[in-house]
């Protein structure tokens, strides 16, 4: 198994553990800025694994490629999402209607963003190592 | 506009005859000789991955021979249409 596979299982570990505690923390304490704590388990977990990844890599070219590629698809999928998410705003709610957040909701919008992204990249790593395009 | 599925890229090599030929030179001999890693003529020995002009270089360099005699092109698809 490459280092890049090893990764991507690992990031995929962290991303359903925290799923879990944030699904827990949601269940015991409702949904609000005490249950995004659980975000900082990605914070300290995967993200510094990517970045370790990032920084200490020695890809060949397919490698390389592949991690391209995954990263593609992390961008892509949160392209969609975002996409998905203002339109089922603006039909949901109605194109000229005002809309009041939380902050904690707006930081936890952007690690749920972060996790799409690693979730993504790290499956697409995984299929794209048993791929024939890799 | 996505690619019309056609017949498979017809790319094959000899990598694995020319290492059975080479002393049985094993994958990682040749990785490390390439500068790749062992995975990579894994999935080129698979067919699996078609390398860029410079590793195809590399490989046949290795080998101490030439490209054509590494890699094979079997022309298999419809030609491109002059538009």
């Amino acid at each position: 198994m490459t280092d890049s596979e090893k990764w991507a299982r690992w990031t995929l570990g962290v991303i359903a553990l925290t799923i879990l505690a944030w699904a827990a923390f949601v269940a015991f304490l409702g949904n609000g800025p005490a249950a995004s704590s659980v975000f900082a388990l990605l914070a300290l977990a995967a993200i510094p694994a990517a970045k370790r990844r990032a920084h200490h890599r020695c890809l060949d070219e397919r490698e390389s490629e592949i991690s391209h590629k995954a990263l593609l698809a992390g961008m892509r999928a949160l392209w969609g999402a975002f996409i998905g998410l203002v339109l089922a705003t603006g039909f949901l709610k109605g194109w000229d209607a005002n809309l009041t957040v939380p902050v904690w909701l707006l930081t936890s919008a952007i690690w749920w963003a972060a996790m799409l992204i690693l979730a993504v990249e790290s499956i697409a790593t995984l299929l794209l190592y048993r791929g024939t395009h890799a | 506009m996505p690619e019309a599925p056609g017949p498979p890229p017809a790319i094959r090599n000899q990598i694995r005859s020319l290492r059975f030929h080479h002393d049985e030179m094993t994958q990682d001999e040749l990785a490390k000789r390439a500068g790749v890693t062992r995975h990579t003529i894994m999935a080129l020995e698979a067919g699996k991955y078609f390398p860029s002009l410079l590793l195809a270089f590399r490989i046949a360099s290795a080998f101490h021979t030439t490209v054509d005699q590494v890699f094979e092109y079997t022309e298999i698809s419809a030609p491109i249409s002059s538009s």
